[in-house]
């Protein structure tokens, strides 16, 4: 039974992380018609920003380089907004926006070996070790990221459902004509919504230092799996990134009992693609 | 089939230039990227049917190709198969792919389907690693034989780029006849405008997995005589940059055009190689450079040869459209 919660806890743990990733492209996917292919090397990214400058690098306390990396990696990404987004959306066809987000994320990921170094490294005590809850013990990232991430998730729906800025985005995602016409201004609206996008990607990023350690690769996964979450909860739709993403974390967690644990890593993409060919529209993608 | 002078002259100038090229060279890495660009000229005009013309994203050219080199491998190493029987072997595995990758294009589409080639890509990459019975794991597989004829065994990198060279040279000839065909045409109106093709009696379905089929047997190919050259193969190179580099290729050059194709997989492979003065800095500039060439010649090298043509008839279509 401790063994069931334990894993059950681990499961929406990284649940909750790859429905954050769903919800971080997805921003960007309602806003521009874009699917940003680059967003692991945005949570790549965040995480060396973090750990890398204002941590190791400066010396800042946790909270204040949380800040400070939050800070930067939204006026990242207002700046990409501008400078590489913009521009992709208003091509011909979806096919140069594919690539040139591609070529986005390999320019990051040069830039990242060439700041920080190739070496992976970590932060010793940043959210390290368990805490006890009677004879289940859990490990304190993972309980972290579930508030984290719940709070996160909530403060969005918020902000999306009461401020003027969220439903101007909603707007905007809804019908870009309809929105100019009134009086919404589309391209700052796009470019704060890629910025809200980085924000997250951030958090992604710092939360899963202690899981991942920090190294080049250590968001690849994580981003093709919140792909594959996005399809399977209902593609383009906030609350379907949530559902899909913590039954991947929790089916993965416990279909690793099951079959050898080296092909946990397929069971998602297995996932993706049955969804794909049977239900496209996801689990809760029936709104289209 | 009208062929203007031209081009003509344009393709047997490449060839015989492609043919006495290697005289001029005596190093071996030189030569190995020469062979390089040739298997990435078949993958990526294997890919302009489907991505260039058909207009469907795929993703997946890393697992494909893997799935053709190994199949080849695995054969010759293991059965002890000659290695081009391997090669036809592949050729088969490339159409049984073809086929499953095309069933899913007819009920996704756009970047579903991109994702749905990715998770093909990735459970092939991931099987090939931990099926260490079957593949070797991620050790790969060593030992593979090369290509011979009449008891003639291709060894050294001269003899092997000049065999590759013909074969390049007839895929590329195919290729070209099949955009200019009545097949083509159809692979571009279902990127266009997928209603008026079904509307003009054209089944859609079977269009696409056509594609998808051509670009898998294309990639397969590609990976069989990869495996048969190098003589070892492991998967870990296998995975969504893998893929992507070939898209790269084929935008940079010129979606849609096979000729446009071809230079592009020549610059892709070896602008970085030139590029390679700058050390650590190399692949980031040239990063920046293939941005710049998306968001400013997104149709490609070939848009600057024959542009202005393609912008008046452009600009005609637009004023019939009313827009």
């Amino acid at each position: 039974m401790q063994v069931f919660v334990q894993l059950l806890i681990t499961g929406i743990a990284m649940g909750f992380i790859y429905a954050l990733v769903g919800i971080e492209y997805t921003l960007i996917w309602n806003a521009t018609g874009l699917l940003n292919f680059s967003h692991d090397k945005f949570i790549l990214f965040g995480a060396y920003m973090f750990a890398g400058t204002y941590v190791l690098g400066l010396g800042l306390p946790p909270v204040l380089a949380i800040l400070f990396a939050v800070l930067t990696m939204f006026l990242f990404g207002i700046v990409s907004a501008f400078v590489i987004f913009n521009p992709l959306s208003k091509l011909s066809t979806n096919l140069f926006a594919v690539i040139g987000t591609v070529i986005l994320g390999r320019i990051m990921i040069e830039s990242v070996r060439l700041i920080w170094g190739p070496l992976p490294f970590t932060l010793d005590n940043f959210l390290r070790g368990s805490i006890h809850f009677g004879s289940v013990v859990v490990s304190k990232a993972h309980l972290v990221i579930i508030v984290v991430c719940s709070l996160i998730t909530a403060g969005l729906q918020v902000f999306f459902k009461t401020t003027k800025t969220g439903k101007a985005m909603r707007c905007v995602s809804e019908n870009k004509t309809a929105a100019s016409l009134m009086g919404i201004n589309v391209p700052m609206n796009i470019a704060f919504t890629i910025g809200l996008s980085a924000i997250v990607c951030a958090t992604i990023g710092i939360l899963v230092i202690p899981i991942f350690n920090v190294e080049l690769q250590m968001s690849s996964m994580i981003g093709l799996k919140g792909f594959a979450s996005g399809v399977i909860g209902g593609f383009g739709y906030l609350p379907g990134a949530i559902v899909g993403g913590i039954l991947l974390g929790v089916v993965e967690i416990f279909g690793s009992m099951l079959i050898p644990s080296v092909y946990k890593d397929c069971l998602s993409f297995v996932l993706l693609i049955i969804f794909l060919l049977v239900r496209p529209s996801g689990i809760l993608g029936n709104k289209r | 089939m009208k062929v203007n002078k031209t081009s003509a002259l344009i393709a047997v100038a490449a060839i015989a230039l492609a043919a006495i090229l290697p005289m001029f060279i005596s190093n071996n890495y030189h030569l190995n990227l020469m062979i390089q660009v040739l298997i990435n000229i078949i993958i990526v005009v294997g890919l302009n049917f489907i991505t260039g013309l058909t207009g469907q994203m795929n993703l997946g050219t890393a697992g494909i190709f893997s799935m053709g080199a190994y199949t080849s491998s695995l054969l010759a190493t293991r059965l002890g198969i000659n290695p081009w029987i391997c090669l036809i072997a592949a050729v088969g595995m490339g159409f049984l792919i073809g086929m499953g990758l095309g069933y899913p294009s007819l009920r996704v589409s756009g970047v579903y389907l991109a994702l749905t080639t990715i998770g093909f890509s990735e459970i092939v990459r991931i099987l090939m690693t931990n099926l260490t019975g079957l593949t070797g794991g991620a050790l790969g597989v060593t030992g593979i034989p090369p290509f011979s004829i009449l008891g003639h065994k291709f060894q050294t990198n001269k003899e092997i780029y000049y065999l590759y060279l013909v074969i390049a040279i007839i895929l590329i000839f195919n290729a070209y006849r099949i955009v200019n065909s009545k097949w083509g045409r159809a692979f571009l109106a279902v990127k266009d405008n997928p209603d008026a093709v079904e509307a003009g009696g054209i089944n859609i379905a079977s269009i696409k997995i056509l594609a998808f089929t051509l670009a898998a047997v294309y990639a397969t190919v590609a990976g069989s005589l990869y495996a048969h050259y190098v003589g070892f193969i492991n998967p870990s190179a296998y995975n969504l940059e893998y893929s992507i580099n070939y898209v790269v290729m084929l935008v940079i050059g010129g979606i849609g055009s096979v000729p446009g194709n071809v230079l592009g997989a020549i610059l892709v492979t070896l602008v970085p190689e030139l590029l390679r003065f700058m050390e650590n800095y190399y692949w980031l500039v040239f990063s920046i450079i293939t941005l710049l060439f998306v968001i400013f010649l997104p149709n490609g090298m070939v848009s600057l040869f024959k542009g202005k043509k393609r912008e008046e008839k452009a600009g005609k279509g637009a004023q019939a459209n009313g827009r």
